[in-house]
Parts: structure tokens; sequence; C-alpha cells
């Protein structure tokens, strides 16, 4: 029936058979081309000689196994002798060859070699092919037809009608080569759910050839049921593609989802991701397993139908699982648990929540995998998959996949949960450093932002401060700490720190930047004691830039002093903008070198940009560009009269996509005090002139409607025209600022700053500023070109 | 004799009082500062119950201030803008009628008055100025008509400019100058010619201001950087110019209630010797004045000792 063939030449199960025709008296009178090729010997050779010369051992032959069947027919097997020696087992088939009187002429004697090869045998070959267990077939190219055994017939592998496998087939018989076809099941359409397993097999076809030709003249194939390493291999692509995709970012809930994603619906029909509230603020879970009830929160779930309709729970939303439940298990165990429709643990949970009870009826789930979230020996959480109808239950395979997917988002989301916590940390620190709400002032509106840089630089040192001074001036204040990350923030923490500290001195910013200056050198020879191999801690200089001015609304004059930063852009009234012209100064820790001031008398409602070099200097243009653009846009068509609004306006700009640097902005646009908020005089140096300076004030406070303030205001007055004319120089004048609040000056040029003693009991002097500090919201003094000022500040009265 | 009857029988007057202050001068309007003294007055006399009666009279012959007081419309008057020797106080104090001045006049023993320091205002300007390190200070007075005839703030500002000066042996050096821009700026072109290296000057001439700035500004000195001007003016007028006057203010407001407290106290007890207020407002700073810096080449360059270092 079919010849089976792997190979070239003469072994197994070949077949040959030779005719050899013998007279009466063993004499061989006839020899056949099989004859030869069995036993090497040409026809000359052999006609004529004796048939026993052939046989192995010249005895007589083996008659042991052959007798005469019949009349004179008998066949046995008998051991010959091929030419070249080696002994051939054969057996012999003789017929008696008739004359027409039935008389015997002699004997046709058939020799084939090989297993004897009955009918039975043959039948036998037969039957085993067609009850094979596996699918076999045999196709004909020539004819087209296919012949298939019964596992063939009742099976789903290919048929004819697969085109693919038919390329296939035709491919082994044009090349004459084996080949191996792997097939699926077709997919099938819904409802069964794509998570069912896969059935595959691997066909293996191969040439059948004519021995006696080498020509092929068909196709055999054999398929076998491959469905287990397919699924192996489906396992091992989920695993590997988990690699790559789950923990593609430093994100906690887009972790949790890559794994939902990568879940479904290749392992599962749904899963979800719940994790212990403290993972997700980023704090250190609580190591160890957990028995009571446990409160999770979904961060994340998927399933193939759009919207997820299967969750019980809505994505943030937070619900106790009860001890028994699978997912608590798992959590205790911290080994996986297989559960389903036929554990009463997971009947129990499912009954005692209304929701999971109406969702697991609506699709039919009744296998369920939890797996714990562990990483680094903490537990984060846990994940859930579960097959609805139409599935096949989850596998002890599956439990081992689940397990090897969760370890693989633990790992993400833990590391996710550390960058978190690490990046909170810096941003929390920079934010408590940054000014949160800017203290009320009245000199100037302001508005202001703070970008930190890309997620990969992260925090930077860049800082903005705005600082009331007395009098209604205002100190703005912008600088840069070279640098990134917790250094350059904790860094520019001590700087604003310090200049608030200096600027509330009522130092002027060329001496405030100098001794800031002088903070920031020993700031950087402190550095260099601490232990070199602390590896977040740059020894040695640190680069530090910052701009100071004050704004004086009653002058309108803004000084600024430079040390190495970008200076400020202003926008006039009358629409024209420009860089303010500034000398730029050395930056902060060179040290010995001098700041200058630079005056600029600003109209009312001027609009001042300060900003850090991240806004104006990008890979692309170098700072004068930026700060072009910077004067372009405060210059716009239409000016916005929100300072919010064109804070955007700049960001939008002039901010580079992706901004490499921290940027900090800070807009002011200026205001004054007119004529009748502000009321000053010049007093002679003459105690006389007290009553009289007291007198004038109480007069200003009648016009400004403040008579309840008089009081206080001449007690003011008196005490610090009194110390002026003691202890002051020429010229001494006086002053009351109207504003948020009222505010009393006195001037004089001598340079000495008084100081609150403690006055002894029978002390004459010593209680005026006790006095003046009690009655009062503050006092304090400010040095000036021209001398000091010593100023008292009271709250306006009510109404 | 007829106020004290009035008053006897008490609450039974008029309850008005009369203004009287000079007719529109040149130019027919009325300066903001007589504006001011005329409000002022109507607004105190409100405070205390009274209403006003106006007249612009500027002899005892006009006949609405006839009216106002022979016709006794009013139970008693303040005299705005006196001068030394007024015939309207004058006739007043003849008629035993109660009035009140706003201005120092010969009849102190009979009227109560309420006036301004002048002589105080103008040695408290020199007074700013040398405390700010001025040694040169010229003085700009009102017109030399103004002067002569009885105004008596012109007179007293200069002796109030000349004391102080001689106190703070300084050599005083005071201007008359007309009450319009040319003289103003005619006045500095005086004053820098008799001494260039002056660097600061005191004005209660308000009308010249502008033209006193003018002239400095023709002479090449910026105020208040290497010139200081201060002054005794208005409020007003004061901040309109630029940059704004520093200046003792006349206190309009302050003079007028004091003008009407005094009156009332006339009106309460008539036989109590008459009270004379006197004023001096302190000098408010504006933007006219500023430390004294020597003219550029008036005088040499100060020298650096020498230290005499050896390294």
């Amino acid at each position: 029936m079919a010849t089976f063939d792997q190979g070239i030449g003469h072994c197994g199960w070949s077949v040959d058979v030779a005719t050899v025709t013998v007279g009466l008296d063993g004499i061989v009178t006839g020899w056949s081309e099989g004859a030869r090729r069995l036993l090497g010997h040409g026809a000359p050779e052999v006609v004529g000689r004796a048939a026993a010369d052939l046989l192995h051992d010249r005895e007589a032959p083996e008659v042991a196994g052959l007798s005469r069947t019949g009349s004179q027919e008998w066949s046995g097997t008998a051991a010959l002798r091929h030419r070249d020696g080696h002994r051939v087992e054969a057996t012999l088939h003789a017929q008696p060859s008739l004359d027409g009187d039935d008389t015997p002429q002699g004997f046709v004697v058939t020799v084939t070699t090989g297993p004897a090869e009955s009918e039975h045998d043959r039948r036998m070959v037969e039957w085993a092919f067609s009850q094979a267990s596996i699918a076999l077939s045999t196709h004909t190219p020539a004819s087209g037809s296919w012949h298939r055994n019964a596992a063939a017939e009742g099976g789903e592998e290919p048929t004819d009608a697969d085109e693919d496998f038919l390329r296939c087939v035709r491919r082994v018989a044009e090349e004459a080569t084996p080949m191996r076809y792997e097939r699926l099941a077709p997919e099938t359409p819904a409802p069964v759910p794509a998570s069912a397993r896969h059935r595959a097999w691997i066909i293996e076809l191969w040439p059948v050839r004519n021995p006696a030709t080498g020509e092929v003249v068909g196709v055999g194939t054999a398929a076998f049921d491959s469905s287990d390493q397919h699924s192996a291999r489906q396992r091992l692509a989920l695993l590997q593609e988990a690699g790559t995709s789950i923990g593609t970012t430093l994100n906690v809930t887009r972790t949790a989802q890559e794994l939902a994603d990568l879940a479904v619906p290749r392992l599962a029909d749904f899963a979800s991701v719940d994790l212990l509230d403290s993972v997700l603020r980023g704090e250190e879970p609580v190591p160890g397993p957990v028995d009571a009830a446990v409160v999770l929160r979904r961060v994340a779930h998927q399933s193939s139908a759009e919207g997820v309709p299967e969750a019980a729970i809505d994505l943030g939303g937070t619900d106790t699982y009860p001890p028994f439940s699978p997912p608590v298990r798992c959590l205790t165990s911290g080994q996986p648990v297989l559960s389903g429709a036929d554990d009463p643990d997971f009947a129990q949970w499912i009954a005692g929540h209304e929701t999971r009870t109406a969702r697991v009826e609506e699709y039919g789930f009744h296998s369920v995998m939890a797996t714990p979230l562990r990483a680094r020996g903490s537990t984060l959480g846990v994940a859930v998959f579960v097959r609805a109808e139409g599935s096949p239950p989850f596998e002890q395979d599956d439990l081992i996949l689940a397990e090897e997917l969760a370890g693989r988002a633990a790992v993400g989301v833990d590391n996710a949960r550390r960058y978190t916590r690490e990046r909170t940390n810096a941003l929390t620190l920079q934010r408590s450093l940054l000014p949160r709400d800017l203290p009320k002032q009245a000199a100037v509106e302001v508005a202001y932002r703070y970008l930190p840089a890309g997620t990969g630089a992260g925090v930077g040192g860049d800082w903005f401060d705005v600082v009331p001074l007395s009098g209604t001036r205002v100190a703005l204040v912008v600088g840069d700490v070279v640098g990134h990350g917790i250094h350059a923030s904790a860094t520019m923490g001590r700087l604003r720190t310090a200049v608030r500290t200096l600027a509330d001195v009522d130092l002027p910013p060329d001496e405030l930047l100098t001794h800031l200056d002088d903070l920031v050198v020993h700031l950087s020879s402190d550095k260099e004691d601490i232990a070199p191999d602390e590896p977040y801690l740059v020894t040695g200089e640190i680069g530090a830039t910052c701009l100071y001015a004050v704004y004086d609304p009653v002058s309108r004059v803004c000084t600024f002093a430079s040390a190495g930063h970008v200076p400020p852009a202003v926008l006039l009234p009358d629409g024209t903008a420009s860089v303010v012209d500034l000398t730029p100064g050395p930056l902060l820790g060179v040290g010995g070198l001098p700041f200058e001031c630079t005056e600029l008398e600003l109209p009312e409602g001027s609009l001042l940009a300060f900003c850090t070099d991240g806004l104006v200097e990008a890979r692309d243009r170098d700072i004068g560009l930026g700060l072009d653009r910077l004067c372009e846009t405060l210059a716009g068509p239409v000016p916005s009269p929100s300072l919010e609004v064109t804070c955007d306006t700049i960001l939008k700009a002039l901010l580079p996509d992706s901004p490499a640097d921290d940027v900090a902005l800070l807009l002011a646009r200026t205001r004054a005090l007119h004529a009748d908020q502000v009321a000053a005089w010049s007093l002679p140096s003459d105690p006389a002139i007290v009553a009289d300076a007291r007198a004038q004030a109480s007069r200003q406070l009648a016009v400004w409607g403040l008579e309840d303030a008089s009081f206080v205001t001449e007690l003011v007055v008196s005490e610090l025209v009194t110390n002026a004319i003691r202890y002051g120089a020429v010229p001494i004048g006086l002053r009351l600022i109207r504003d948020r609040t009222l505010i009393c000056e006195v001037s004089d040029a001598s340079n000495t700053a008084p100081h609150l003693r403690r006055a002894r009991t029978y002390d004459e002097g010593g209680r005026g500023l006790h006095m003046v500090a009690q009655l009062t919201q503050g006092w304090g003094t400010r040095q000036t070109p021209m001398g000091k000022t010593i100023w008292a500040e009271q709250t306006l009265p009510v109404g | 004799m007829a106020a004290r009857t009035r008053s006897e029988d008490s609450g039974s007057g008029t309850h008005t009082l009369g203004l009287l202050y000079p007719p529109a001068g040149r130019g027919r309007e009325y300066t903001t500062m007589q504006l001011a003294f005329v409000g002022g007055v109507a607004e105190a006399a409100t405070t205390h119950g009274y209403d006003l009666l106006l007249s612009p009279g500027h002899t005892h012959e006009d006949p609405s201030f006839l009216r106002m007081v022979g016709d006794r419309r009013v139970d008693g008057v303040i005299v705005m803008e006196i001068r030394r020797e007024d015939d309207r106080v004058e006739r007043l104090a003849e008629e035993g009628f109660p009035f009140v001045a706003i201005g120092r006049n010969h009849r102190a023993d009979v009227s109560g008055w309420v006036d301004l320091d002048f002589a105080g205002l103008a040695g408290g300007c020199v007074q700013h100025l040398a405390d700010l390190g001025h040694t040169r200070i010229a003085f700009v007075n009102r017109s030399e008509q103004l002067f002569n005839s009885g105004y008596g703030f012109a007179r007293l500002g200069d002796e109030g400019y000349t004391e102080t000066m001689k106190k703070l042996l300084l050599t005083p050096r005071a201007y008359l100058c007309g009450d319009d821009l040319a003289s103003g700026e005619e006045a500095v072109e005086r004053i820098l010619q008799d001494d260039p290296a002056t660097t600061s000057l005191v004005t209660q001439n308000e009308a010249a201001l502008e033209g006193v700035y003018r002239g400095l500004t023709r002479h090449g000195r910026s105020v208040p950087r290497d010139f200081s001007v201060v002054g005794v003016s208005a409020g007003p007028w004061a901040e309109q110019v630029n940059p704004p006057l520093t200046a003792a203010e006349i206190p309009a407001k302050e003079m007028s209630r004091v003008a009407v407290e005094l009156m009332m106290q006339r009106l309460r007890s008539p036989d109590a010797p008459p009270r004379h207020v006197l004023l001096k407002p302190l000098i408010t700073l504006r933007a006219s004045t500023g430390r004294c810096r020597p003219v550029p080449g008036s005088e040499p360059e100060p020298e650096f000792p020498d230290f005499d270092l050896n390294f």
C-alpha cells in the first residue's frame, strides 16, 4: 500500500523480488534482472550451474522451512550467497512450470528478501494506518486525491480547503524535501472567549518516492496535536512581552494598567490590579503578611469589553476584602491562589458583595487567580485574573504564568513607588522653599510661575520671592542655583532664607548681594569638609545667580543689583518694552568683586518681568535672542489686563517643548502712591518743633479721616522726632504714608541706629521705643545713603 | 454794647456770620487760596450751627459792608486779606461790632486774629536748606509794590529770612520780584549774576515760581540736583509745578477753622481779652530740595590723603 522510506538506499522495509527458473535437475535455466540485483551474479555466470551453488552453506537447503506445498510447490527460507560472499536471507517460493501435459518442466522460483511479505502483513499495515491514533494521510499529486485515516477524517487538522496547507503540500511534492507545517485551530466567533486555549497541530509532510525510480509519487502527512507546546510558547511570548511592556514608566498607576492590559485577553477575560493605599502615596508598605480584612484601592482593570463593565469597583475606588477572599488569602500567604465557583470561600466572598454577585452572575465568572504583588520583601497589592463563561478554568500552568507576570509588575510598581516618593520629596522640599502665597503688599501687583524641568532632570534651584519692606517698598528677587535635584533645591532654600533675612534688615541691593556672596563663599568652603564619597553632594563651588530689586512706590524708583543673573525686561505704560540695562555683576560665590546698583524711575503701571535662564535660554537660541523675544511678547499686540494671562502668554511663547532647565517667572506691575497718600515734612533740630510735628501729623490724619489713629501716631511722632532731635543729625524728616497700613517714618542724617533697651525703674529715657514697639504693629530702622530712617507701622482703624 | 445785649438774650441772634473779603482781583477771578478761605470759613461756621453771609468789600464804604454791619444782619464778622492798617477794621472797632481778622492788624486790642508766622516760615525754609548743607541761600520776595504797601507778610518774610541767615552766620541776599513768570526768570538772573555759587533759594512768591524754574534751567541748574528751591505756598500750587515744590503750606482750612473758633469764643464771652493765634506750619517735603552739591568748578577737588604706605 504505502512504502515508508525516509532515506535513500535499500534497507529495512525494502522488498526485492527476483525470479529464477530452475530445471528439474536443479540446474539454473533462467536468471532475471531482479536476481542479478539480489545476488550480484549476471545471467551468464549462473545459467547452467546448479542452483544449490547459490546456497550459502552449500549444504542441503535448510529443509526445515522448505516444505512442499501441494503437489510440486514448495516454499521456505534459505540462506543464499551473494556474489561478494555475504549472506542473503531469502524466502523462496517455487512453483512447477508445467507443460501441456501438466508435467513439470522445471520450477519458477521466486526469491524474496526481507520479512515474510504475506497478505496478512499487508493488511496489518493497512489496518494500522487506518486506525492510527495520529492523523495520517497520503496525497497523490497526479490525481489530486487524498487518502486519510480515521483520525484525520474526524479531526480538525487541515483539509484540502486550507490553501496554505495545500501550498505546502505542493512544495513538498515539487522540492522532494520533508517539511513541517504548523496550524492553529481557526478562530471561532464569539461567544467562545479569546482566552480559551487554542488547539494547534504540527503536521509532518514528506515526499513519497517510488523506490525503484526515485520519482516522487505522493506526499505523506502525519499530524500531531501540539496544543500544549503551543500554549507553552504563548506563555513564553507573554512573559517576553511583559518584560518590555510592564514598567515602561515610573508611574504606579500606569504600571498597574500595563499589567492588566497585557493579561487581557491572552491570560484572562478580566484582570484587575488593586494596591494598598500606602503604596499610592509613595510610602513604604508594611512588610510581612496582613491578616485582617484589607482595604485595597483599585488602580487598574481591563477586560475585552469596552469600558470594562465587569468591574465591581471603579478605578480609584476602594473596597474591603474579607480575610477568606482569594485576594486576601494570597496576600496572607504570599502565594498565588487559584479559586473558582467550586470554592466555598469564593462563593462566600462573592455573596458578601452585592455588585460582585451581580457581575459574577452576569458574566459567568467561574475561575479566579489572585496573585500577590510582592517586591523586595514587601507586599504592594494584588492582581486578580478572572475567566468568564465560555473560557476553560485556569490551570496550574496559568497560575505560574500569573505569578510571573505579577512579579514583574510588582517590581515595576515598586520602582515607580520609590521614584514617586523621591520625586515627591524633592518637589515637596522645593515647594516648601518657594513662596506659596506671596505676602500682601501694595507696591506691585505680582504673578508668578515656577515650572520644574522635565522628568529627566527633576527639580532645580530656581527661586523667586517678593519681600515687603518698610515704607511700602517691596523687594523683588529672582535667583538660580546651578544644577538639579535635592542638592540644588536645598542650596536654593538656604539662599532664599538668607535673602529674606537680609532684606528684612533693609540692606540696599548692592550690599545685600555682597552679604549673599559672602554666604555662598562660606557654603562652598563648608562643603569641602564633607566626605568626598558622598555621591549627592557636589563639593567645591556653588554656582548661583541672583537679581535683587527694590521698588519704592513713593518715588517710583526701582533699584536693581545683579549677581550674574539674567536682566529683567520692563514694559512701560506707553507699550515699549526693553531689557533693563544693568551691570551684570559677578556670580555669587566668586567673592571680592563689587556689585553695582542701577536706579530706574518707572512710570506708574510699568510691568517688570524677572525670569531665570531656563525661560530665555534654550539649546537653539542664546540669552540675547530669548530676551528679545521676551520683550516682543511683553509688548505683544494685545496687552492683557491680567498678569496671570500675561504669565501664560510668555511661557507659551518662550518655553521650549521639553524644558531642560527649570523656569521661574515673576511679573510685577508697579503701583504708585499718590501725593494724597504721602505727607512729608522737614523738621528743624529744635525740641520746640515736636509739638508742631505732632499737631501737623494729627491734622494730616484728620484730612485722611484717620482721627482714630491720631493718639498713637502723635505718640510715635513725639518719640521718634524727639530721638532724632536729641541723637540724630539734620536734616530731619517726618513722613506719613497711608496705604494698607499707616506708616510713620522719621529720618535723620545720623547712621546710628537705635536699639530697644530695657529701661530701669528710675531711668528717664529708654522707654520711648518700647512704647512705640508696644503700640504699633511693627517698627524698624533702615539705612539710607544719607543716614537712617526709623519707621513704625500701624494697622488702619477699621471702617 | 449792642453785641453784649445780643448775647444776653442768648439764642436770639441771627446765627449768621459775615465774611468780608476783597473783590476779585486782576482778571476778575478769585485765587484758589481765596476760595479755600471762603470754603473753610463756611464749613467751620456750619459745624457751629451758623450760616455765612458773603460780602466782597474792600473798604468801609462799600454798600454791602454797610448793609451787613449797619443793619446788624450778622452776629459777627470775619475779615479776610487784611492790611496792617485797614479802614474796615477801624470801622468795625469803632462800631464795637464783634469781628475776627485773618491776618494781623493794628487793632489787636479789640479783635482776635489768626495769622501765619511768616517770619518763622521764611526762617524755617532757611533752616531746612542749611540742614541740607546749603550756605548760599537767596530770598525771592513779592513785588516791590506789595512790599511797600501794607501787606505784612512780605516784610515779615524778609525779616525772618534775614534774621535766620544772620543767626547761621550766612550772608542774606534778598530780592524783590514781580508776581509773574518773567520777573521770576529775571530774579534768578540777578541772583546768579551776584553770586554764581548760589545753590538754593527761598521764595514766597508762588506766582513767579515757574519763572524761577525756567531761569534755573536756562542756567543749566537742575532742581533739585544742583539747586534747591523751597517756598511758602498753597498746597495745590506747590504740587502742580515740576518738580513739586518743597514748601511751607498756607493752611487755609486750618486758619479758617481757627478764625471761626475765635469768633465763637468772642460771641460766648465778649469781655474776654481778644486771642491771637500765630500758625507756623511745617515745611512739606516734596521734590525741589536736596543735599548741597558744590557748583562744578567753584571749589577745589578734595585731595586724598597720602598714607605713605611701605610694602
